[in-house]
């Protein structure tokens, strides 16, 4: 593995953003990924994700602290990191005047795609990205997954060494989510790219991810493989629930090793476990051999709430005012509406 | 950055193509000027041949003048709209798109006044084409006096072309300067006008006070169309100071002082924001 000012890795040393010397959007942020990491920040709306990716992409300076980029100061160099990196925006910034194939063709003209390669790579996209079919209309004809989907063939045309995706799959159906990941797993695999992504979801997280941070009012609050997040978290909550009131069963859950906590609930009880799939059998055996009859047991996995609730100490919140998803979409149905007269 | 300001060139390219309205747009303002003020403004009712001659710096009729005027005329309305597209791709993420990528400043500005003189140019020619049309119509139309030769045409094109990238040039600084569509039009508004007036593309010159002969001799247009007009009439030449290249020279260095201006501009827009 390269050293952390290497190639292919993101460095960042308390990093702030203060816009318009009053909002503190990423405040004292620290981090590093290293080459052939997808290293996810997840948050809630205006945590300072778009912001963080902003800066370390160079369409941002930072207001204090320092970032680099492939082993590129990203504050002194910032066209020379425009070279080496990819970016798929938060919103849409395709352009629909031209026809989906023409913005990949622009897009690797101006990354220094060889012109050899430019008509296979930009097939090929197509064709993965699922939108072959329309690939000769006018982006502003596209729907909106589909307008998304060619913004992420955008961004990756030119298989860059980092790619920076803000909020990627957002819109998008599952197919469309599997899809994409599938594809940015392909790159990684092939040329070990390094992935910055932010996402409110903490699936994708948890599913693409190999270390997360979780990010709130522009700090990082905490940080890890998701695995060892949801650990911390208290891991998963297995639900028992006796056939009939009886005695007390919390001595004999909590008794059952892998057991973190147990609290009685309405006459089940909520039993808080790393990993709760391994857990369920035991404590069925558990139950069995006091000749307790169960009505039912159920696994809960951690959600995104309660990793907020453990981490920041308050449910996950409608932020304050527009968030820039919010923005993003408002935008794209201007667009769609100018783009009808323009 | 050839390959970058190709790419970037040929899209400005394929999107004015694809939104010919913009071209209509540009056209309205010169032809109803040449249909209702060249018209309507018939100093030769007036005035003797031989006085007419003298106000009009030797062109055949006021019209013929007042054409010539036009031709430069449409270099302001035909670029005015491009910094208007700067601001459009700029909300609409296109040029958050551009700049994130390792075009420069210099190759997306650069692309932008490459594609955008083509259409004053062209139109700028279809002006005159059109005035010397309204003549045949019946109508006051443009005479040209003076024979065809190979410099004069090329003097004339080298007029338009220069004052082309010029009025492009300012735009497109001012699109990358402002954010708001609002404001743009406002200060384009305050732009456009009050640059036609103070050129001698309108007013007969013998009829100027010598104040505003002095204010018009230095603006752009009035040097771009000294060109044509010394151009386009038999004998102009004679009522001009000085020779057509000396007026290329002047609109050359508006030219350059203005792209100076946008690309520092331009820079400034596309560097990191702060
Ligand atoms: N240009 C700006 N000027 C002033 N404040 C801004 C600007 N851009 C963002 N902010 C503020 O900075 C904070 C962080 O915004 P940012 O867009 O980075 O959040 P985010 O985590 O990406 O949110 P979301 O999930 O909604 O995309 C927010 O409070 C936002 O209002
Ligand atoms: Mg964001």
């Amino acid at each position: 593995m390269a050293t952390p000012t290497g190639k292919g890795t993101i460095v960042a040393a308390e990093l702030t953003k203060v816009y318009n010397g009053k909002v503190r959007a990423v405040d004292g942020v620290s981090f590093e990924v290293a080459q052939g990491e997808v290293y996810g920040f997840l948050g809630p709306n205006g945590a300072g994700k778009t912001t963080t990716v902003a800066v370390l992409t160079a369409g941002l300076s930072a207001t204090s602290g320092q970032a680099t980029v492939d082993g590129i100061d990203v504050l002194r160099h910032p066209e020379d990191v425009k070279r080496r990196i990819g970016i798929v925006f938060q919103e849409m910034t395709s352009d629909g005047d031209l026809t989906g194939r023409e913005n990949l063709e622009l897009a690797a003209a101006l990354y220094g795609v060889p012109r050899s390669e430019v008509a296979s790579r930009v097939n090929g996209l197509l064709e993965r990205m699922q939108v072959a079919d329309a690939a000769d209309r006018l982006a502003k004809t596209y729907s909106g997954g589909m307008r998304r989907r060619l913004e992420l063939a955008v961004g990756t045309v030119h298989s860059p060494g980092v790619l920076f995706l803000d909020e990627p799959t957002l819109g998008l159906d599952p197919q469309g989510r599997a899809g994409f990941w599938k594809y940015v797993q392909e790159l990684r695999r092939e040329h070990g790219m390094t992935v910055f992504v932010t996402t409110h979801y903490l699936e994708e997280a948890d599913g693409m991810c190999d270390r997360i941070a979780i990010i709130d009012h522009g700090r990082i609050v905490a940080s890890g493989t998701p695995a060892e997040l949801k650990d911390r978290l208290g891991g998963d909550i297995v639900t028992v629930r006796p056939l009939a009131a009886g005695p007390d069963l919390t001595p004999l859950l909590k008794a059952v090793p892998g057991v973190l906590t147990v609290t009685a609930q309405d006459g089940s009880y909520r039993v808080k476990c790393p990993n709760g799939e391994g857990l369920v059998p035991k404590l069925v055996e558990a139950c069995a051999r006091s000749n307790v009859s169960l009505a039912g047991v159920s696994l809960k996995r951690p959600s995104l709430d309660e990793v907020f609730l453990e981490f920041t100490g308050r449910e996950f919140r409608e932020d304050e005012g527009f968030s820039a998803t919010d923005r993003a979409v408002m935008l794209g149905r201007v667009q769609n509406q100018l783009g009808g007269r323009r | 950055m050839i390959r970058e300001v190709g790419a970037l060139t040929r899209r400005e390219l394929k999107r004015l193509a694809r939104n010919p309205q913009a071209i209509v747009t540009s056209l309205l303002l010169p032809i109803l000027y040449l249909l209702l003020f060249g018209q309507a403004f018939n100093l030769g009712a007036a005035v003797s041949p031989s006085v007419l001659k003298e106000l009009v710096r030797g062109a055949p009729t006021y019209f013929s003048y007042f054409a010539a005027g036009m031709a430069g005329f449409v270099a302001v309305t035909a670029t005015l709209f491009l910094g208007a597209n700067v601001i459009f791709d700029r909300l609409f993420g296109v040029l958050k798109r551009t700049s994130s990528t390792p075009a420069g400043a210099t190759a997306i500005f650069g692309s932008r006044l490459l594609a955008g003189i083509l259409q004053p140019v062209g139109l700028a020619f279809l002006v005159l084409g059109l005035a010397v049309g309204l003549g045949k119509a019946g109508l006051s139309g443009l005479t040209v006096t003076a024979p065809v030769s190979f410099v004069g045409a090329g003097e004339v094109v080298l007029a338009i072309v220069i004052l082309s990238v010029m009025f492009a040039s300012l735009f497109l600084a001012i699109g990358f300067t402002i954010e708001q569509p609002q404001s743009y039009f406002a200060v384009v508004n305050a732009i456009n006008l009050p640059v036609l007036l103070t050129s001698a593309a309108l007013f007969p010159w013998g009829l100027m006070p010598v104040w505003f002969r002095n204010v018009a001799s230095f603006n752009p247009i009035t040097l771009a169309v000294n060109v044509i007009r010394e151009n386009l009439f038999a004998g102009a030449t004679a009522y001009y100071p000085y020779d057509a290249s000396v007026y290329l020279l002047g609109l050359a260095a508006w030219a350059a002082a203005i792209i100076v201006v946008a690309i520092v501009l331009a820079r400034r827009a596309l560097a990191p924001r702060s």
